[in-house]
């Protein structure tokens, strides 16, 4: 059981002055999974992620990440990394600077980093590297880029991105459609992701857990007819609400 | 849209911030403070008329007190720049819908007549006045005196912006201080007994009371037309280019382990608009000699020399350090994500604090001109600096958990002196320690016990250092997780 599972997620629950946020019994990641976070706003896809990287306390319950409880000890670090929002960033550093402060601070040498750059180039569409220009004063989604990348700093077994497509353009959210499968497919690192954008998440993840208001309505492993399944469960208000003839609901409802 | 409606956003900004809601026992103190300033100021203003009566019989105390009134005028000016909080109101969301840019900004600036800075004049004025009344002085005369006073008050009140916004306005009013101080203190014109004639003028002749009261209107004008210019979001109208500062910091490497800190602490400083203003601060605190050392009343009061020479060489160790962690809460999330040892953090903050303090301590130099005595307190100011106060600060600066936003610098809408209840608290030992520490060996034994006392407390300091480095990285351990709500915080 010990090294099946990368992620133990036990009895976990936060509240905030008594209201739960979320409420999560049992979740296991097994090593080298792709995993999808799907939810509405407020379901806790952000919550969960940041009682991950142990920024916000557990009411209940605990995170093991890699037989470490993520909240006791901070041995968990060296082997994570994450990119959750502009607050992962140091505005007045240049996209260089910043890789090699991350570097620095995992241990990884100049060298091994421009080679993990070179990798990238695509990715950057020559906007981000020698422009001399600081991260503040980059655009939105070249700045997710900037984070995204320097997350794949000094090979983390486990790495967490929060909306990693959004405000990206088009082309670039392609390449790192490519570049999060390429990782999964050497099932030696665990990518966690959490999208509002359905077709790209079960394009790339192996599994999709659907989060609402903090609880897992479903959990279930791609396949073809997955995409269709999240269409109609995230449709299935709007279809209640301007009243089409009655119909079966059963099968959306079935967790 | 109403200014009710302006004063309930305010109100709900205020009692919704999580400041707010965690800092009752520093509320409570903050209470008691202002209630013990309050009764002060009443009981002054009851007291001094008769004080000044018993204390220079042959004089009138009415004519006294307005001769020592410039005093309180400049003290009060004084205490304003540094400690009165400038009106802070979130605009953006006010600049696209239809309300007058003219109410925004006189609800703004009528807001601070509130201040507890305005309160205390009245307090001690009034009844000031109806001691006069009393004392059977003209009722008309002493009531105008009071409405001029008040006046000067809300002066200084709108001056203060003008002065803690503007450049130009502070070089103008520290020169004209600077002008009139020079004047007085080389007998070439008694500024002082000016004043006294123009304050007992308020009393005598009533029409000068036009003076401040038509100042008040000009001032209020001056920030109204000064904000109203600024009535624009930094960059959002024009986007400023910023052109990249590189600097070889490859020196630092010798560090090892600290130069990774180091190098982005530097970058952090010369890049950010904040922090540089911390630096240029500093530079002014070296200046801070001068006030005491030239004054002869402080050549028998030691202790305050102490205090004072503290200051000199310490002004970059205490007004960057007790903001560290803050000048890293934009990205305090990475910080505490990434595997970062607080202890090599910690030490890169506090090496910079020392190189800063012993720089200061270099520039220092030319204060041998006051003499050796003078040279060698500044030196074991120094000492304390670097082995003690250092930590202290840092100490604070672990519980003081404001975000700052790095790139803003002191613009119309923002605060400037982001000054609270517990920099205050904390700053206590950092004033005291020196003054005491000095103080009791050399009341028991002689100065040069003192002197001694001060700069071993330093190198006592030093040889504890990893024990202090400990105990602050203990303060954040613990405060984790608040320190990350505070941080996430937007102003």
């Amino acid at each position: 059981m010990d090294n099946q599972y990368t992620i133990q997620t036990q009895n976990l629950s936060k509240s905030y002055k008594g209201v739960e946020v979320l409420n999560i019994e049992e979740l296991n990641i097994p090593k080298g999974q792709s995993f999808g976070l799907v939810g509405n706003n407020g379901a806790g896809k952000t919550t969960y992620f940041s009682l991950l990287l142990d920024l916000i306390q557990p009411t209940t319950g605990q995170i093991i990440n890699n037989d470490i409880v993520v909240s006791e000890s901070e041995d968990w670090k060296p082997f994570t990394s994450a990119f959750i929002d502009e607050s992962f960033l140091i505005g007045y550093l240049t996209a260089e600077e910043y890789f090699y402060f991350i570097a620095d601070l995992r241990k990884v040498t100049k060298t091994e980093v421009d080679e993990l750059l070179a990798t990238f180039e695509d990715f950057f569409h020559d906007e981000i590297l020698n422009k001399k220009k600081y991260l503040r004063d980059l655009s939105k989604g070249n700045q997710k880029k900037v984070g995204i990348v320097a997350s794949f700093i000094g090979n983390p077994e486990v790495i967490i991105l929060d909306e990693p497509f959004a405000n990206l353009d088009p082309t670039t959210q392609i390449r790192l459609k490519k570049i999060i499968k390429e990782l999964a497919s050497a099932k030696h690192t665990t990518v966690l992701i959490s999208s509002h954008d359905l077709l790209h998440v079960t394009d790339v993840c192996e599994r999709i857990v659907v989060l609402d208001k903090g609880v897992i309505v479903k959990d279930t492993l791609t396949n073809e007819t997955t995409l269709k399944e999240l269409e109609a469960y995230f449709g299935r208000e709007d279809e209640e609400n301007i009243e089409l003839p009655a119909k079966d609901h059963s099968e959306e409802s079935a967790q | 849209m109403k200014l009710s409606k302006f004063s309930s956003f305010e109100w709900k900004k205020f009692s919704r911030s999580s400041y707010f809601e965690k800092g009752v026992v520093v509320k409570i103190l903050l209470i008691l403070g202002a209630l013990y300033f309050i009764g002060l100021a009443a009981f002054l203003g009851f007291a001094i008329i008769f004080g000044l009566e018993k204390a220079i019989p042959d004089q009138d105390p009415f004519v006294t007190l307005n001769n020592f009134l410039i005093y309180y005028v400049l003290a009060d000016l004084g205490f304003r720049y540094f400690l009165q909080q400038l009106p802070v109101m979130n605009i953006k969301p006010f600049m696209i819908i239809p309300v007058k840019r003219s109410k925004v900004i006189n609800y703004l600036l009528l807001k601070t007549s509130l201040s507890f800075f305005n309160i205390l004049p009245i307090l001690f004025f009034l009844p000031v006045t109806g001691v006069l009344i009393y004392k059977s002085y003209d009722v008309l005369g002493s009531i105008i005196w009071f409405i001029s006073f008040l006046s000067i008050s809300f002066c200084i009140n709108y001056a203060n912006f003008l002065i803690n916004k503007t450049q130009v306005f502070f070089y103008a009013i520290i020169s004209v201080l600077a002008v009139l101080v020079g004047l007085e203190y080389f007998s070439v014109y008694p500024v002082s007994d000016l004043f006294g004639d123009l304050f007992y003028g308020f009393y005598t002749d009533k029409y000068w009371a036009i003076i401040p009261i038509g100042l008040v209107y000009v001032l209020f004008k001056a920030n109204y037309n000064y904000i109203l210019k600024h009535f624009y979001l930094d960059g959002a109208i024009v986007e400023k280019k910023e052109s990249v500062k590189q600097y070889d910091l490859s020196f630092l490497n010798r560090f090892g382990k600290l130069s990774t800190f180091l190098k982005n602490d530097v970058r952090m400083i010369l890049r950010n608009a904040r922090p540089k203003q911390v630096v240029m601060m500093s530079f002014l605190f070296l200046f801070y000699g001068l006030f005491f050392y030239t004054q002869d009343i402080y050549q028998d009061m030691p202790a305050f020399l102490a205090f004072a020479s503290m200051f000199i060489t310490g002004g970059f160790l205490i007004s960057f350090g007790q903001l560290v962690p803050s000048w890293d809460s934009e990205y305090y999330k990475l910080m505490m994500s990434q595997n970062i040892s607080y202890r090599q953090y910690l030490e890169s903050k506090w090496l910079l604090m020392v190189v800063a303090c012993v720089i200061s301590f270099i520039l220092s130099t030319p204060y041998i001109y006051f003499g050796w005595k003078i040279y060698l307190m500044i030196a074991a100011g120094a000492s304390f600096n670097i082995g003690l106060n250092s930590f202290i600060t840092l100490y604070g600066g672990a519980l003081n958990r404001v975000p700052i936003e790095l790139n803003q610098k002191a613009k119309a809408f923002s605060n400037t002196n982001g000054f609270n209840p517990t920099q205050l608290l904390i700053s206590l030992p950092k004033i005291l320690g020196p003054m005491i520490i000095f103080y009791i060996p050399y009341k028991l034994l002689n100065f040069n016990a003192g002197l001694i006392a001060l700069a071993a407390s330093g190198v006592l300091g030093l040889i504890f250092k990893q024990k202090f480095l400990s105990i602050v990285e203990n303060v954040y351990q613990k405060g984790k997780y608040k320190t990350l709500a505070a941080f996430n915080e937007k102003q």
